[in-house]
């Protein structure tokens, strides 16, 4: 339904600035748990990005120079990883990735059904540290993404109370959430569609919410979310 | 609606290619035609995928050299997005953003990315904002009907200069509040209060129109 569900002018700057980017830390994964949680929240943020989306049209073109095609192309057919000649991602890499390797123990330790993944992998695993928020006990929720099973494992939580569903859920940029699956108390891998897999990169984020049993009816999130985490490459 | 059969893609492609150009074509069919490329991407069709890069690379470069304020930065960012387009084309829905406008979202994203990795600045004063040309017809001036660009257009002139400048410079340059802070040399909380009730101002002038 898209019909202009009016939020309050406040919502609508804070929305906004989502959509722009201006907000960050703190402010922003506020509002990103707010898009999970609120649907109209989330309507006015994809409206604000289709409405800026129209700037894109100003934006002058520059033509790249002519042999980064191939420079594309040749990725394309080795490892699905970006060159990442003269990419400094310095501190900022540095440190997701220790904290990542942390989150891939944490992840890994749990008994598993499934052999362990090679850490070496052709293409990066990713993990995520699911972190409890609001009222619920401070938890973080380990999951970890293996590209060439195309599963997501995710560590055993108690964050469901009795009666209701942990359901999963990935958000790519500013986009509403989508959902991946129902988590188990116990340890909980879900093997991904080609299309869910594709919607499993860095930078995404993975919230939980807590659902009535067989999980949300509407398809988005409709009680409350515990927790939220970046997705990063090993 | 005019026939598409006369814009084929290599048509569409040749054309943009050399500098006079004819009318823009019909913009939902060429739409529709970067959709369908985009779903053939998916596919793992790497002529498409060749095709789409063809008409779309000039657009997220552009973006790219912007934000990074660096070509060979632009380059990786740019390559980077298309290896990313390439095994996220499946995860494009049509119907939601435009493909244009996923693809060119994509690519600011990960300019923005590589700009605060690298702790680049953006060199470029606020007035350069404003220099970003006019809408002029663009053979990818795909993201929405004539009607709806001439509102948002509208609307942004009816702002006054400074909070124009302000949010052009947001979205173009891909700052924040704290950076546009910075560099127009105001207060954090001037500058918020200043784009947010431009904001809720232009939310104001285009809710007279019906949601999309």
């Amino acid at each position: 339904m898209n019909a202009d569900h009016r939020v309050p002018a406040e919502d609508e700057a804070t929305a906004a600035e989502l959509a722009l980017g201006l907000i960050e830390g703190e402010e922003r994964a506020a509002a990103l748990r707010r898009v999970l949680a609120e649907p109209a929240f989330a309507a006015a943020v994809e409206r604000w990005r289709v409405r800026l989306a129209q700037l894109f049209d100003l934006w002058p073109d520059a033509v790249p120079p002519p042999e980064l095609i191939d420079r594309i192309d040749a990725s394309l057919d080795g490892a699905p990883r970006p060159a990442t000649r003269r990419m400094p991602w310095p501190l900022i890499a540095t440190i997701a990735t220790a904290v990542a390797a942390c989150l891939l123990v944490f992840v890994v330790a749990r008994p598993d059904p499934v052999s362990p993944p090679p850490i070496a992998a052709e293409a990066p695993a990713l993990v995520a540290g699911i972190a409890g928020t609001g009222t619920a006990e401070r938890q973080v929720v380990g999951a970890l993404y293996r590209p060439e099973t195309g599963t997501l494992r995710v560590a055993a939580s108690t964050l469901a109370p009795a009666g209701r569903v942990a359901q999963l859920w990935v958000i790519a940029g500013d986009a509403p959430p989508y959902p991946l699956g129902l988590l188990a108390a116990d340890v909980t891998v879900i093997r991904l569609t080609p299309a869910d897999r594709a919607r499993i990169a860095a930078g995404a984020t993975l919230a939980i919410s807590i659902e009535p049993p067989g999980g949300s009816p509407t398809g988005q999130p409709t009680g409350p979310v515990v927790g939220t985490g970046g997705l990063s490459a090993v | 609606m005019p026939g598409w059969s006369r814009h084929d893609g290599r048509g569409f492609c040749n054309r943009r290619s050399r500098s006079t150009l004819p009318p823009v074509p019909d913009p939902a069919a060429a739409r529709a035609h970067l959709g369908d490329l985009l779903i053939r991407t998916g596919s793992e069709d790497r002529a498409a995928f060749g095709e789409l890069y063809d008409l779309t690379s000039a657009k997220l470069f552009g973006i790219a050299l912007r934000i990074c304020g660096d070509r060979a930065a632009a380059e990786d960012v740019v390559h980077e997005v298309y290896l990313l387009i390439w095994r996220r084309a499946g995860a494009w829905e049509p119907g939601r953003a435009s493909p244009i406008s996923w693809m060119a979202t994509i690519a600011r994203n990960r300019a923005i990315d590589w700009r605060r990795a690298a702790g680049v600045r953006a060199a470029q004063p606020i007035e350069a904002a404003d220099a970003v040309p006019d809408p002029a017809p663009d053979a990818l001036a795909l993201a929405a009907t004539g009607d709806e660009r001439a509102r948002l257009f509208g609307c942004m002139d009816g702002l006054d200069p400074r909070t124009r400048a302000a949010i052009r410079t947001a979205f173009f340059d891909g700052l924040t509040y704290r950076e546009v802070a910075i560099r127009e040399a105001t207060p954090l909380a001037t500058i918020k209060s200043v784009i947010r009730r431009g904001l809720i101002r232009l939310r104001d002038c285009l809710g007279r129109e019906a949601a999309p």
